[in-house]
């Protein structure tokens, strides 16, 4: 049974290395929103809340929901600096935007 | 793939800040939360922003030993 597991594992696998032949993936801008993010995961990024209030700092991991969490933060409110701090974690449901900084 | 959520898995038993919508805030122990960011606190100081007369801001707090947020409201986490 167990062995069984094994032969499937290098399978999941090579459909992650591989490009994909199906026509709805190689659509241009398909999957433009998870590029975007893994472009910008570790770098320096703006995310915009519904409140307006922005909060600039280094990307550091994004769901499903949208949930962000950012290094080094800086909370900006009307292009002022509010306040600093180290690690946050940003509701989803919040989010307007993420940008590049 | 680091999820954001880990980062809260990493906050359990400390200390945190939590801000709602409707300025409010809590500060308190997280004890616990789901996929929705509905959390239990403990030890828990809710401070409440509006504006005055004067039109300065003002804080109202509460004090609670044990409370459950619900998700839906939450803005931001940190420590």
């Amino acid at each position: 049974m167990a062995e069984e597991h094994a032969v499937a594992e290098p399978v999941v696998e090579d459909i992650g290395e591989s490009k994909s032949e199906s026509p709805v993936e190689e659509a241009p801008g398909n999957n433009a929103a998870s590029e975007f993010i893994a472009e910008l995961t570790g770098k320096e990024v703006i995310v915009k809340l519904t409140s307006s209030i922005e909060y600039h700092g280094l990307l550091q991991a994004v769901d499903g929901f949208m949930n962000i969490t950012l290094q080094n933060t800086r909370e900006v409110y009307d292009g002022k600096l509010v306040s600093e701090f180290g690690d946050v974690f940003l509701r989803g449901s919040m989010v307007a935007y993420i940008a590049a900084a | 793939m680091p999820q954001p959520l880990d980062m809260v898995r990493a906050l359990l038993s400390e200390e945190i800040l939590v801000k709602l919508r409707n300025n409010r805030e809590l500060r308190g122990t997280l004890h616990g939360y789901d996929e929705h960011c509905n959390m239990v606190l403990g030890d828990v100081e809710e401070t409440v922003f509006s504006f005055d007369d004067n039109n300065q801001i003002q804080k109202q707090t509460a004090r609670s030993d044990m409370l459950l947020v619900r998700g839906d409201t939450v803005i931001l986490i940190r420590q």
